[in-house]
């Protein structure tokens, strides 16, 4: 990042976490800012949704201002910060027309397959749309991030090739930079230790606990 | 009807809070004439109706107990009388609209005007004409001017009841123009008065007025004192000391919770409410229909960010408290019947969400889903019918709103349903997303340990579909879930499903969830029910 820029992000960020607190949120002459923010954060690779939100919030209110591209970054990025359903919360801001623009249509296709976990068939579509996602620096890696999750909470051990295929066929060595991140261990017989589930996926017992705060209304 | 001419109509790019703003209205009194009178139905005449004299008393009575600051008196004309008067006088006919001859105070005139306004929508919707919807605009701004723009706080004293329901209606009677202005019931003249004074009902200027009621009070500072167990009276103010203000502030901030969440804004539906602690039975408010409207658009909000957890723990504290208050709870107010559908709502909701996301809940609460209405509406879920979904999500969601007229967003006039159809579809493919992992739980449920090929052989389908059936289960079963702090957005990834499962290599381990019998609740609820049982004696005279 070269420092100017970096400059340029942090006044911008304090400048708009001003008018988030405030009714400036909805005043449209702040939108240029809020937009500009946006494209920081595709070119910059950092996330905001509480400033996305009010960019469509703006545009709800001011149609006649919409942007096609910026709403385009927007749910992309906020795939980007899945598990979070934070393209659930961005798209119920959109109005009728915008639903079925082709882009946005496209994009909740493959936001469709994450949710599905149909990470395979994700990657293949995904390389049609490169024009659409080139432009968000460090999609591809937020994706896989989200991958490992998922594969985190679910397996104990998995199989290698397997794992290779979820996370986008990737090579070997990113691989293996993938499985140091996360802390899991290659075994030899081709299969890598995720992590021991015993402890955390358990047959629960609830049996019935009365706190101290529970009894107090009627003390 | 000059003085209502605006050049800034719109106010797009203007700032929200401006007291110039409500200086707009402060020319005159708008009751004396109705001012939009451009179209077909004459004003009624004014004297020719003679009402009983009934009628002027109570008016009168009611001014003087406003001036005497006797508030159980007020509690009692407002919440007894008012609607025994309606109900006697006032079926089938509005209430006088000009008391001017007997009483000449313009602030109480405009409460007055406020239930003269409230009476027809409540009561006369077939006569609700254009013009009522118009002049009942302006006598809120004329209201909520004279409170706002008053140097020093107004000196005046009513029940909290009363003020939720002024916030409460005001937001009503912005979401039914919001939905009649998207109607095909417009003449033209009417739309192109509308088009001349687009600020009338608009969002801004109601987001205005409940922004303004929340910063004059200063009621976010002094929720948060109160949350640190704080005096509030240092950060309150001048304004924020006086009950009025305090009150209108802190039902100002749950009237955004529901323009947002109308709006589909979930986030900052549950952000606007960041001061208030939903887990304290709160002193701020004694009011039974403001704490179930908090509840169910929270309970709302959640189910749309896929927070079940959340959603299921505020519907089941909401309808606990409910069924609490319920004897004490009394049919006195207009808001009865809503109060009886947001339960109904809630229940729906909450069976939704059960289907979705299993797990034990309070065992009074489990047993009205047992019923048989609810328990068929489960069941058909249960079995993966999304119609029963939609079914459940029209029935139980708020209304939904567009900010803007139609001409301005594209949609045909008659499109007065595509905001609900929106969100409606956002719901419905999270739906379909999971829509077989009940049939994968039932599965999981039968073993302890299982191979993949086994399971893949039941769910008739092969090992890579499981694979990632497998992986969607996980990822829609873990979910954020608040745990501790004031903020009802914050929380953290938890797996609060009722069946848990880990993959190793090819064996499917199962971790299922036994529930023990649970006592306190119903301890707890016994005691509360002896305890009113306990006053109601006493307070009775022999």
């Amino acid at each position: 990042m070269v420092g100017g820029r970096r400059e340029e992000i942090e006044e911008l960020r304090a400048e708009i976490n001003n008018f988030l607190n405030t009714v400036e949120r909805y005043n449209s002459s702040n939108l240029l800012k809020f937009q500009r923010y946006v494209e920081l954060q595709v070119t910059d690779n950092f996330y905001d949704l509480e400033a996305n939100l009010a960019v469509l919030k703006l545009y709800q209110f001011f149609p006649q201002l919409y942007q096609p591209d910026i709403v385009n970054m927007i749910l992309l990025k906020a795939l980007t910060n899945l598990p979070h359903t934070d393209f659930v919360l961005c798209r119920c801001l959109l109005g009728p027309s915008q639903m079925e623009d082709l882009s946005i249509l496209r994009i909740a296709y493959l936001a469709n397959l994450l949710e599905l976990c149909q990470f395979k068939k994700f990657w293949q579509e995904k390389a049609q749309d490169n024009t659409l996602i080139t432009q968000i620096s460090g999609f591809d890696d937020s994706i896989r991030k989200f991958i490992c999750h998922v594969v985190n909470i679910t397996y104990q051990t998995i199989d290698r090739g397997v794992l290779k295929e979820l996370l986008g066929s990737i090579p070997d060595a990113e691989l293996r930079s993938w499985i140091a991140k996360n802390s899991w261990k290659e075994e030899p017989n081709g299969m890598i230790f995720i992590q021991s589930q015993e402890d955390l996926v358990k047959t629960k017992n609830i049996t019935e606990k009365i706190t101290f705060d529970t009894v107090s209304v009627v003390m | 009807m000059s003085r209502y001419e605006r050049k800034d109509s719109q106010r797009s790019d203007d700032r929200i809070y401006d007291d110039e703003y409500y200086g707009q209205y402060n020319e005159g009194p708008v009751y004396e004439k109705d001012y939009y009178d451009g179209y077909g139905a004459p004003a009624p005449p004014k004297t020719s109706y003679q009402y009983p004299d009934a009628v002027a008393k109570f008016i009168i009575h009611l001014y003087k107990a406003i001036n005497n600051r006797d508030t159980a008196e007020i509690e009692n004309l407002y919440e007894i009388r008012f609607p025994q008067l309606t109900k006697d006088y006032f079926k089938e006919e509005k209430w006088p609209s000009d008391i001017s001859h007997l009483v000449e105070d313009q602030l109480f005139i405009t409460l007055y005007r406020e239930l003269y306004f409230r009476h027809i929508y409540a009561a006369l919707p077939q006569s609700l004409s254009f013009s009522d919807r118009c002049n009942s605009y302006s006598n809120y701004c004329e209201l909520f001017n004279l409170i706002l723009t008053s140097p020093e706080p107004i000196d005046l004293t009513l029940t909290n009841q009363w003020l939720w329901e002024i916030i409460d209606e005001f937001v009503y009677q912005f979401q039914s123009f919001s939905q009649f202005r998207r109607s095909p019931k417009l003449n033209e003249d009417e739309m192109s008065y509308m088009k001349d004074h687009s600020y009338i009902w608009s969002v801004m200027s109601v987001l205005n007025v409940l922004y303004s009621l929340i910063e004059k009070s200063n009621i976010n500072l002094q929720l948060k004192a109160y949350f640190n167990n704080e005096s509030s009276d240092g950060v309150a103010g001048e304004f924020g000391k006086s009950p009025l203000y305090k009150m209108l502030g802190y039902f100002s901030i749950i009237a955004l919770l529901r323009v947002h969440s109308m709006l589909g804004d979930y986030h900052l539906a549950v952000k606007v409410l960041e001061n208030i602690d939903l887990h304290k039975n709160t002193m701020y408010c004694n009011v039974p229909a403001c704490q179930i409207t908090t509840y169910y658009y929270v309970g709302f909000a959640y189910v749309m960010m896929r927070r079940y957890a959340d959603a299921i723990r505020t519907y089941t504290n909401s309808l606990l408290y409910m069924q609490r208050i319920r004897q004490m709870f009394q049919a006195k107010s207009y808001q009865n019947d809503q109060v009886n559908k947001q339960t109904e709502q809630m229940y729906t909701m909450l069976a939704v969400c059960l289907v979705l996301h299993p797990q034990s809940i309070d065992e009074s609460i489990n047993a009205v889903l047992q019923d048989r209405k609810f328990a068929e509406k489960i069941a058909r879920m249960q079995a993966g019918d999304l119609k029963e979904f939609e079914n459940s999500f029209l029935f139980a969601c708020p209304k939904f709103l567009s900010p803007v007229p139609t001409s301005l967003d594209g949609a045909a006039p008659e499109q007065t349903q595509e905001p609900l159809h929106i969100q409606k579809t956002i719901f419905l493919q999270e739906v379909a997303q999971q829509i077989y992992l009940p049939t994968v739980r039932s599965f999981l449920k039968l073993y302890t340990t299982m191979p993949i090929s086994k399971l893949s052989a039941f769910m008739e389908t092969d090992a890579t579909q499981l694979g990632e059936c497998l992986l969607c289960f996980k990822h829609k079963m873990h979910n954020v879930v608040w745990t501790k702090g004031i903020s009802s957005l914050d929380g953290e990834f938890q797996a609060g499903s009722e069946v848990d499962f880990y993959i190793d290599k090819d064996m499917v381990h199962i971790a299922d969830t036994k529930v023990g019998r649970r006592y306190g609740d119903y301890f707890i609820r016994q005691i509360h029910i002896m305890d009113e049982l306990h006053r109601a004696l006493k307070s009775l005279k022999f």
